[in-house]
Parts: structure tokens; sequence; C-alpha cells
């Protein structure tokens, strides 16, 4: 081998090793020094232009607080069993659409809101299911999509829509949906941030291994994530309309404490989105419902964030939401949010929300019929 | 601008560049780095741009002066074009209001030009001096103003008022300008250093200007003394890659200093000095061990930052720590304790004093002099003042029971040597860590109240010392390393493998623990 070859070679070699050290290094320095809640997201490309979970996916989170394990159904929900197509005779069905919250992040399959809605319902001699449709990400348009084109086939009788605060800028983001003259016009694109990349590397063991167990991915994936956040926010703030620069300021950290600013036209998009999707579960003689989850503000403070819709959309949408009892427990200093991880719900969260939205759902004329 | 923000991020990625496209050209260089260095400072408020030009316009003629060379009419007037053209530029980004800024401007060239006319009218032999007396009138005068109006006005009413005189306080409702007091006392040493003939000013404005506004040091130091920085802004400055990536290192290290153990000890130390009186004795220690270290980090950190980027530049600035906490007398201290002020304090204020030249008791009363203006120095407060106090009377002391000589007398390593350098170490960090709890106290009342809460025993646990020893122990290792390898800069040299583990140590520290919200550095009150 040439001497210059050989040179290049060695030179090569060192840097490898320089960089699989440094790698190696920073893995074992964030497991001791700063542990990163491991939230790895299974999800992929569906037919219809949105993200899904995967079918049949396994695997686990793993925060400084929680270690739970997901497991995917065959059609892409959070659940151990598959549900037919179809009406069920004597069975009520409720279909929640939503993001990581209502996906039952940082939580076990028994304590998500499915589950203990589900749980509360047959408790009080309902036969009812609950079927999560849920996807980690997901906004109003996200959910409007993926009910159109596939949870309006399972025929439930109650349509619940989560809230929270990040959907006025994913909505937009989306672009799922165009706002013209107070309506909201599909646009036919699909909405895969990332998917094709992810598909692709999820067929490697090794990436897989890395995304459930590497702490210094998982410290990676977040920053990049916050970094393109802000880009994205100051990208807005130049082309948005008046008003914006307080929203992108306000996207740009988008964790407790944020003042909630939002553009108008988030805020009329969402709005119309929320009457679109309650129009068209209604038209299909299904009750809809909102289910708001607050916004972490500090510690032991929460806020509204559906509070920035018009009130007489508010009114028209049977807006679920558990805030005063968030508050009233605040002043007991329980822990409703984990505070390690992702600031998702807790169990005592859960439970909270649950009560809170439970007896309103249950005086839908919808499910009468599968009262015991 | 902060160096550990966004912003300033995006300064340096347009500035390194252009920098190294003008670099050898010297003039091209010196008016880039003008103006690069007046839109860093013009950041915080381009009013106070008007100031930084000030002393560079009056210490420009008044060191040609001092020096005893001509002044020639053209260099009056390239001083107040340059002053005026500076107005101009920092007007031009404030508000509409401020433009009752400019007749002041021109009133203020009119006084200078009628003082330097009356200095030329001056019998020779005092034109010198007259020079230097306008240099430390104008420097000392808006320093005066800024930052001690306020603070005399109160006291003197205060003063009054103990004896039954009852006036009304006058005050005046500015803010202190963002590294007044390190600009016009580097401004100053030239002046006087010219005026003792030990350094010849060039005729150069803007040589004189970039070297006044050096962004790196502007505003928090190194104190530079012209001797040793301006003679880099008058030739172009050789830059390798090893100059540019030790700086860098530099640099990371600083900010490691700052960002990650600064910060984060921040709220342990104001835990305990927004509340005083709460909190058991182990917290209060932990609370004034932790701003010991913040301190020390806060300014240590930006001082590497300032010569790791003036290094990245081709410049070479002072170092202005020398592992202080390693100081076995409160003399020591001070000659590793920012090096630059206490240098200067000895060159320009003690040793004309009289130093150490007439006896114990002028020997003391110079130290105690000195360590009281330079307590003033710091702030305009009266803990400032005792903090100067109680680090005059202890070096008074030692000196007075010959401590130095003691342990210049045990090699450290023997048995009694060990003993006596841990000892007079131990003692004299006690000291030092008590006059932290007067410079960090909001009032004399809340001193008191921190060190009385100290001398309990309650709370005491390794758990309650955690918060603290994460963030100091990485530190005081990597300074246990430096001082047995005889090493000022931690990535100097040294088996590749420590260097590399520690750069990637810093790294992942500073991605992964930096404390959230950019804070300003203590010293850029001062």
């Amino acid at each position: 081998m040439p001497i210059r070859l050989r040179a290049s070679v060695h030179r090569i070699l060192v840097y490898v090793g320089l960089t699989g050290f440094a790698l190696l290094f920073g893995e074992v320095f964030l497991r001791i020094a700063d542990p990163q809640p491991l939230l790895p997201r299974y999800v992929t490309g569906t037919a219809w232009g949105v993200r899904g979970n995967i079918p049949h996916a396994r695997y686990r989170h793993r925060t400084p607080e929680v270690d739970v394990e997901f497991r995917i159904n065959g059609q892409g929900m959070r659940a151990d069993r598959d549900f037919p197509l179809g009406r069920q005779a004597g069975t009520c069905r409720i279909a929640v659409f939503g993001d990581s919250f209502f996906m039952g992040y940082e939580l076990d399959l028994k304590d998500t809101f499915s589950a203990r809605l589900e749980e509360r319902l047959r408790e009080d001699r309902y036969n009812a299911d609950v079927l999560n449709f849920s996807v980690s990400g997901f906004g109003t348009a996200e959910m409007i999509r993926h009910y159109e084109r596939f949870g309006r086939r399972f025929e439930p009788d109650v349509v619940v829509f989560q809230w929270h605060a990040s959907d006025p800028e994913d909505n937009v983001r989306a672009d799922l949906f165009d706002f013209e003259d107070g309506r909201v016009v599909a646009t036919e694109r699909s909405y895969l941030p990332l998917v094709a990349l992810q598909d692709a590397l999820m067929k490697f063991s090794l990436y897989r291994l890395i995304t459930d167990q590497s702490h210094l991915y998982s410290f990676a994936r977040e920053r990049a994530s916050v970094f393109a956040r802000r880009l994205m926010a100051m990208a807005e703030k130049r082309t948005a309309e008046p008003g914006a620069e307080a929203h992108a300021a306000g996207a740009a950290d988008d964790g407790p404490g944020e003042p909630e600013s939002k553009t108008p036209y988030e805020i009329s998009l969402s709005a119309a989105l929320l009457r679109h999707a309650a129009a068209m579960a209604r038209g299909e003689e299904r009750d809809f419902f909102v289910v708001e989850v607050p916004k972490r503000l500090s510690r032991a403070s929460y806020g509204s964030t559906i509070g920035v819709l018009p009130g007489a959309d508010l009114a028209e949408l049977n807006v679920l939401s558990p805030l005063q009892d968030f508050r009233r427990l605040s002043s007991e200093d329980a822990k409703l949010y984990y505070e390690r991880g992702h600031g998702h719900l807790t169990p005592l969260g859960v439970a909270v929300l649950v009560a809170a939205v439970a007896p309103r759902l249950e005086q839908s004329a919808r499910l009468r019929g599968c009262k015991q | 601008m902060l160096f550990n923000s966004f912003v300033f991020s995006v300064f340096l990625a347009v500035f390194f560049p252009l920098y190294l496209l003008v670099r050898r050209d010297v003039f091209a260089r010196n008016v880039f780095l003008i103006v690069s260095s007046y839109v860093f400072y013009g950041w915080w408020d381009p009013r106070f741009l008007i100031l930084v030009a000030v002393s560079t316009s009056v210490d420009y003629v008044a060191a040609l002066g001092a020096a005893g060379k001509p002044v020639s009419r053209v260099d009056r007037l390239k001083s107040a074009a340059f002053l005026l053209a500076t107005t101009a530029g920092g007007l031009g980004f404030a508000s509409r209001e401020d433009l009752w800024l400019v007749p002041l401007v021109l009133a203020g060239i009119c006084t200078a030009g009628l003082a330097t006319y009356a200095i030329d009218r001056a019998p020779e032999g005092r034109r010198r001096r007259y020079w230097l007396y306008l240099s430390l009138v104008t420097n000392l005068g808006v320093l005066a103003l800024f930052k001690y109006f306020n603070f005399f006005a109160t006291s003197i009413a205060a003063a009054l008022a103990a004896i039954g005189i009852e006036i009304q306080a006058a005050s005046l409702s500015i803010i202190l300008p963002v590294g007044l007091s390190f600009y016009t006392f580097q401004a100053l040493s030239r002046t006087i250093d010219c005026y003792r003939g030990r350094f010849d000013p060039a005729y150069s404005i803007v040589d004189y200007a970039a070297y006044h506004a050096f962004f790196p040091q502007l505003v928090a130091g190194p104190i530079e003394r012209a001797g040793h920085l301006m003679p880099q802004f008058e030739r172009v400055l050789p830059l390798t890659r090893g100059l540019v990536g030790s700086g860098a290192l530099l640099f990371v290290w600083g900010l490691y200093q700052k960002l990650v153990i600064a910060d984060n000890l921040a709220p342990l130390a104001s835990g305990v000095f927004d509340d005083p009186e709460g909190g058991t004795a182990a917290a209060t220690l932990v609370g004034v061990l932790a701003f010991a270290f913040q301190i020390y980090c806060d300014f240590c950190g930006y001082s590497n930052m300032a010569r790791g980027l003036a290094r990245c530049l081709g410049f070479d600035l002072v170092a202005n720590f020398d592992l202080p906490y390693f100081a076995r007398t409160p003399s020591e201290f001070w000659r590793r304790w920012h090096i630059s002020l206490s240098t200067w304090l000895r060159d320009y204020l003690y040793i004309p004093l009289g130093g150490s030249r007439g006896g114990t008791a002028a020997t003391c009363r110079n130290l105690m002099a000195t360590m009281l203006l330079g307590g003033l120095w710091h702030g305009a407060a009266w803990t400032f003042v005792a903090w100067g106090g109680l680090h005059g009377l202890i070096q008074a002391a030692y000196r007075a029971l010959k401590v130095e000589s003691l342990i210049e007398r045990h090699p450290f390593m023997t048995a009694t040597g060990v003993l006596v350098h841990g000892a007079a170490w131990l003692a004299t960090m006690g000291l030092v860590t008590i006059g932290w709890v007067f410079f960090r106290a909001r009032s004399f009342g809340d001193a008191m109240a921190v060190l009385q809460n100290l001398a309990g025993v309650t709370g005491y646990s390794f758990q309650a010392f955690g918060p603290l020893l994460q963030y100091v122990v990485p530190l005081i290792a990597a300074e246990i390393y430096q001082r047995a390898s005889n090493r000022q800069e931690i990535f100097a040299g040294g088996p590749f493998v420590i260097r590399y583990v520690a750069f990637l140590f810093v790294m992942f520290s500073l991605l992964a623990l930096s404390a959230p919200g950019g804070q300003e550095f203590i010293y850029f009150d001062f």
C-alpha cells in the first residue's frame, strides 16, 4: 500500500475511532449526569397521508419517573386487541382522537385516557368500547383526516377530539386544510414530516436499538426538534401577518410557563377545523366533544388554551375541560404532570381528567342505548 | 450583546470571515474592528457609544500631550471629528428623543477645545501635567457622574440626616453604562504611562480607537496596558490554525465556567442572599460557597472567553486569573484574582501612595487606601467598601504577622510544610469567603444575618452539599490538574487523551447542563 494512502487510511481510522469514543463518552456522560427521557416514536405514514402508529409495534418509554410498555394493535391503536369495523350490536363506541397526551405517553395502557374512560363507563354500566386513534404529534387537522379516512369506518357513536396548546401551530404547519371565507377546504396534501427517513431507518435493528435505548440519541433528537421549531417559528415570524411576532416567540419555547400567543390565522383556522369536525360527526348522527388538556404553566398552575377560540365556537363545540379541578388540586400539591420526562399527564392527571369529563359524556343520547 | 447569546453567535459568524479578509491590512483591520466593536457595544444601548468616543477622543490627544509630543490642530480636529462621527452613528440607532445629546456633545467639544487652548498657553514645564489632568478629569468625571453620583449624594444626605440636618438628596435617573469602569481605567493607564515616559503614543486615532474599543475585552476586561496591547494594533498579527484552535478551546472553557458552573450555582447563592435569615447553617454555607464559585467562574469565565476570542483574532490579552483559590495569603490571592485590576491598583495607586517604602504603619495605610478604593471600584455601595476594607485589613494583618515569610521558610513537601501551607490556605479561604458575604449581600444587615447563620451547626449532611458539589468538583479536579502540571490553561499541552476527555466532558456539559436563560455577567455591573 502506498505510504500516502496508508497515512490517509490511518488518519481516517483515527477520526472514526475518536468519533466513536466521543459518542460512547456522550452516552455514558448523559446516563450519569443527565439521564434523558427515552420516548421513541414508532410512527409511519398511512395511506391517507398523515402519520399513524406502526401496527403491532412493541416498545418502551423510560424516563427518570416511569418505565412503561407500549403495545400497538394491528390497526395502529394503542390497545391489546383489534376492533371489528362497523357497529357492534349492544355496544357503544367512543372514538378518541388526540396527540401524545391521549395516546398515553409516559403511561401504562391501563392509565391512558381511553382505558380509564372505558373503565369508568363500564363501572357506570355502559357497555362501551373506547377506541384510541391518537398519534403523537397530531393536531386537529390530522385528527380530522384520520377520522374521515379511517376512524369513521368503525362507526363510533361519540367522537372526542383532544385539544392542547400546540394544536393551533400544528394545524397551520400541517397544511391539510386551507381557510377560505370562514370555511375550511381540504387541500388533499399529505403531512408526513420525516416519515420517509424514519421508515428507512426503522428497517435496521441497530437504529431501533438506538432509538429505544440511547440517551445520546434521545438528547440529540430533542435538541434538533427544538432547534427546528425555533427555525420554523422564525420563518413564520417573517411571513405571517401582524401578531405573528409574539406567536413566534411563544412557539420557539413551547415549554411550561410560556404565555399563549397565537396568531389570528391560527385561531381562526383551528376554530373552523373544530366546527368542521363537529359538523361532520353530527352529520353522521354522532355526538361530538372536545376535551381540553390544560397547559401546565408552572409546578402548580394551569392555564386554559382553548379559551383563545371565539366564545360562540366554544358553546357550539361541547368543550369539556378539567381546568377547575386541576386548579383546585394544585393547592394540594398534586402531581398532575410528569416533571422529568416530556411533561405528559400522570395517572392522577388522567384520573382527574376522566372524572371531569365522564359525567358529560354519559349524558350523550347516543350512549343511552348501551346502558345496562 | 453577551458572549453566551444567540445574537453574539450570529455576530461572530458574520464578523470572523470578514476579519480574515481584512486582517492583513492594519488600517482596514482596525477600522473594521472599531465598527464591529461599536456594533457589539451599541447593542446594549447605542447612546453609550458617545461615552466610549469621549474617552477615546480625549485620551488620544491627552496621551500625546502628556508624553510631551506636539498636539497639532489636525490631531484635535481628528479627535473632534471622531467624537462627532460616533455620536451621529450612535444616535442614528437611538430614538428621536435623544437628540438633546447633540448640543451636549458640541458643548463638550467646545469645552475640551477651550481646555486645550488654555493648556497650550500654560508654561511649557506644566503642559504635560495639564494634559494628564484633562484625561483624569474626563475619565474620572464620567465615572463619578454615571457610577457614583447617586451613591455619594444619598450617603451625604444620610450623614447629614444623622446629625439632624435634613436635605433632599439629589439624584440622577441614569443607568450605569456597561464596562465603564473597565475602559476608563484602561484609557487612564495609557495616558499615565505616557506621562511617565513608559509608553510612546502614536498619532493614529484609528489604531488607538481600535485598541480602546476592542470588543473581546471592552466591557469586562482584562484591563490592558498600552505597552502590551497597543503595539498589536500597529502591525499585522500572525494567525495560525493552532492559534485559532487554542483560542476556541479557551473560549469553550470560559463558556463552560459561565454557563455550567456560575449560572447553575447562581440560584443556590440567591436562595441564601435573598432570604438571609431563613435556612439552616448548612444551607447558608452552601449558598455562600456557591457564590464564591459563582463569582469566580462568572468573571474568570468571561476573561477566558475574552482571551480566547482575542487569540482567535491573533491578539494576546493578559491572563486575569491564576487559580486564585489556591492562594495561601490574601496578598497571593490578589496576585491571582483579577490580576489586571490588582496590578492597576498597585501601579497607579498603591506605589504612588508610597507602597511599602515607608515602614509598617505607612504600608498598612497605603494597603487600606488601595483596597478601600478597589472595593469602591466594584460598586457604588458601602458593602463593597467594607469588602475592600476587609481585604485591606487582612492583608495588613498578614503582613504584620509575617505569614508569607513563615510559608516561605517551610517548603510544601515536608510534614510541617503541609501543615503550615494547609492552615494558611484554610485561613485565607475562610477570610476570602467571609469577604464574599459583604460583596454579595444587599446591606450590612443582610451580611450580618448570613454570618450569624453560618455560625450555627444545623442541617449538615452530605446531601445538603450535593447541588454544590456536582458543579464544583469537576472544576476543582481541573484546577488541581492545572496546578500540578503547572498549566495556566486546561487545554494547553499535556497528554492528548486527557485533553480529549476533558474537551468531551466540557462539550457535553455545555450541551446538557447549561443553565437555562442567558444570565448577564456579574462584572458587567461594575
